[in-house]
């Protein structure tokens, strides 16, 4: 990948190698573990692409996880398609309601445009509760389907029925979608959703149609979260309205800011130690939120450029070439 | 041949009438200035011309099309630049990233160039680049090109200001007091900057205070007092127009 220097490139393959061979050494209940940390990465990685560099803060991104498990769910069940055709219809969906949520939402600035993000989040998650007859309330919603097999060119077929496979299946998302906000970022465009991000009147002053390019970043940024929506449907088979009630979009908010929103690794080392901490230590789940609005706490008044964002203007202060100088020599 | 015409422009913030059927025009190739005491409308017009307010009436007619009300990004295609009163930059960018960012509204490729980094893509990132350099060769911060520009001195973020509009092609330059918070000492290379600008075919309308630098520069000078023009004419016919000297010169004089 261009952009990254040295440093930061052996960092992701360490990563990489990790994440790969980690759950070939344990249990499955820690590959269950490393597959939800995957899956909310990708939502991480979502909101980073939307606030992190492009300025706009959703405080509703669990609309939009919850919009594509339903909508893969639903249209697996009901319309008795197979798991590809839903897979990518919902995600589509969840693209589309994002578009148009957008439209109305982004003319708002500031603590307005995060209200409706919110509001939107709220009456998504009211519908998966109360519309009984579609989504089955709080009782849940079962039968979102496994990837069906994909046959291999040297013969047999890839399968997804194992704990792991669906493991691989996640972390592979995870690479692509991270790898398309990196192209995004480091491009033309991508300095574009930066500089609304800094100053909005001025970037529109220079001729930027920052409505068009606040859409386009919104839009990209539900059919990200879509797709950790539909993977999480998949893995667990049945969904419950709590995916997308709007208090998940604090949760991954919270991740983002620890990790460090606007870089590349801040969603998922926040989304990592957000996830590990609590399971390291065991605690209840009725205490987690309190610990983790304890740890959320902490950073914004010691870190608040997050883990990464804190590693970065570290480095940089010893001399180290950082990945932020985005093409900086001339 | 007018570049710019306005005719009865006025803006009321509720009762408070900020700009007043105000009628002026700009030809093409030249320096014109608006001046006026504080608080006399001067950056409410170009926050008029440019589309960040909306008019309450009035017509702005540009090189031939009519852009009364159009969004600033709209205005800004049209080959309308400007910068700013209070100095604005993105300030934790690189100086080269702040006029990459200047040319955003040339920019062709979509968003699967950018995924795909197609050699188009690739082609253009080289060209947006190379254009970069030259302006900043032409503005004259090649040598800070890597700094970030929240690190600059005051007059070379007033350069980089001009550099980042000047990155997209401006026909009409509006520049809200390019030598404002500038130290004297550097003021006579803003000007000259503000010279070679107009040299090269860019049409210049400025908003200043400094007397001696507008009426050393200026073609035409338009005089605002209370949202309406009181005089227009060169700077020698504006000089010696009584009303002009009793709202404005005249009480310098004095002092």
């Amino acid at each position: 990948m261009k952009g990254i220097t040295s440093p930061q490139a052996a960092g992701w393959l360490l990563a990489l190698i990790v994440a790969v061979l980690l759950p070939l050494f344990t249990g499955g209940y820690l590959t269950s573990i490393l597959l939800l940390i995957a899956a909310w990465s990708i939502v991480a990685v979502s909101l980073n692409l939307l606030y992190g560099y492009t300025g706009q803060l959703s405080l509703g991104h669990s609309a939009f996880l919850g919009i594509g498990a339903y909508a893969l769910a639903l249209i697996a069940v009901k319309v008795h398609v197979g798991f590809w055709p839903a897979f990518f219809a919902a995600i589509a969906i969840s693209g589309l309601f994002g578009f148009l949520i957008g439209i109305p939402a982004l003319k708002l600035r500031g603590p307005y445009f995060v209200l409706v993000t919110l509001g939107f989040a709220a009456i998504v998650g009211v519908i998966a509760l109360a519309w009984t007859g579609l989504t089955g309330g709080a009782n849940g919603l079962a039968g979102a389907p496994r990837p069906t097999p994909i046959p291999l060119p040297w013969g047999g077929r890839l399968k997804f029925d194992s704990l792991l496979n669906m493991y691989y299946f996640t972390l592979f998302f995870l690479i692509v979608i991270l790898f398309i906000c990196h192209r995004l970022v480091h491009s033309l465009i991508g300095r574009t959703f930066i500089a609304i991000s800094h100053d909005e009147n001025l970037a529109e002053s220079l001729g930027i149609n920052t409505m068009w390019k606040k859409l386009l970043s919104f839009t990209i940024s539900a059919v990200f979260a879509g797709v950790a929506g539909a993977l999480y449907a998949s893995y667990n088979s049945v969904i419950s309205p709590d995916i997308a009630y709007f208090t998940r979009g604090m949760d991954v908010l919270a991740c983002l800011i620890v990790g460090g929103a606007g870089t590349m690794a801040g969603p998922i080392i926040g989304t990592f130690v957000m996830t590990a901490i609590p399971e390291a230590l065991q605690i209840v789940p009725s205490l987690r939120t309190l610990i983790n609005g304890f740890i959320l706490m902490l950073f914004i008044i010691f870190l608040p450029a997050g883990i990464a964002g804190g590693f970065k203007a570290f480095s940089s202060r010893w001399g180290l070439k950082s990945e932020e100088r985005r093409h900086g020599a001339p | 041949m007018a570049l710019l015409e306005v005719s009865g422009l006025t803006k009321a913030f509720g009762g408070l009438t900020a700009v007043d059927r105000l009628s002026f025009s700009v030809d093409q190739g030249q320096v014109v200035s608006m001046i006026g005491p504080n608080g006399a409308g001067k950056s409410t017009v170009f926050n008029l011309l440019t589309g960040a307010y909306r008019p309450s009436a009035g017509r702005i007619v540009y090189d031939g099309n009519d852009i009364t009300g159009c969004k600033p990004h709209r205005s800004a295609r049209l080959g309308m630049g400007r910068t700013f009163q209070s100095t604005t930059v993105f300030r934790t960018e690189t100086v080269v990233e702040n006029v990459i960012i200047g040319q955003s509204l040339h920019l062709k490729t979509g968003v699967w160039g950018a995924i795909a980094r197609t050699n188009k893509a690739r082609r253009e990132e080289e060209k947006v680049r190379e254009k970069a350099r030259s302006i900043l060769d032409f503005v004259g911060l090649t040598n800070v090109a890597t700094r970030l520009a929240g690190s600059l001195t005051e007059e070379a973020q007033k350069r980089l200001s001009i550099a980042t509009v000047l990155a997209a092609d401006p026909k009409l330059l509006l520049l809200d007091e390019p030598t404002g918070g500038v130290n004297l000492e550097e003021i006579g290379g803003l000007i000259e900057l503000i010279k070679k600008i107009r040299q090269s075919g860019v049409t210049v309308c400025l908003i200043e205070h400094k007397m001696r630098m507008v009426m050393s520069m200026s073609d035409r000078i338009v005089v605002l007092n209370y949202g309406t023009n009181i005089a227009e004419g060169t700077p020698a016919e504006v000089a010696n127009n009584k009303q002009v000297i009793e709202a404005y010169l005249g009480a310098r004089r004095v002092a």
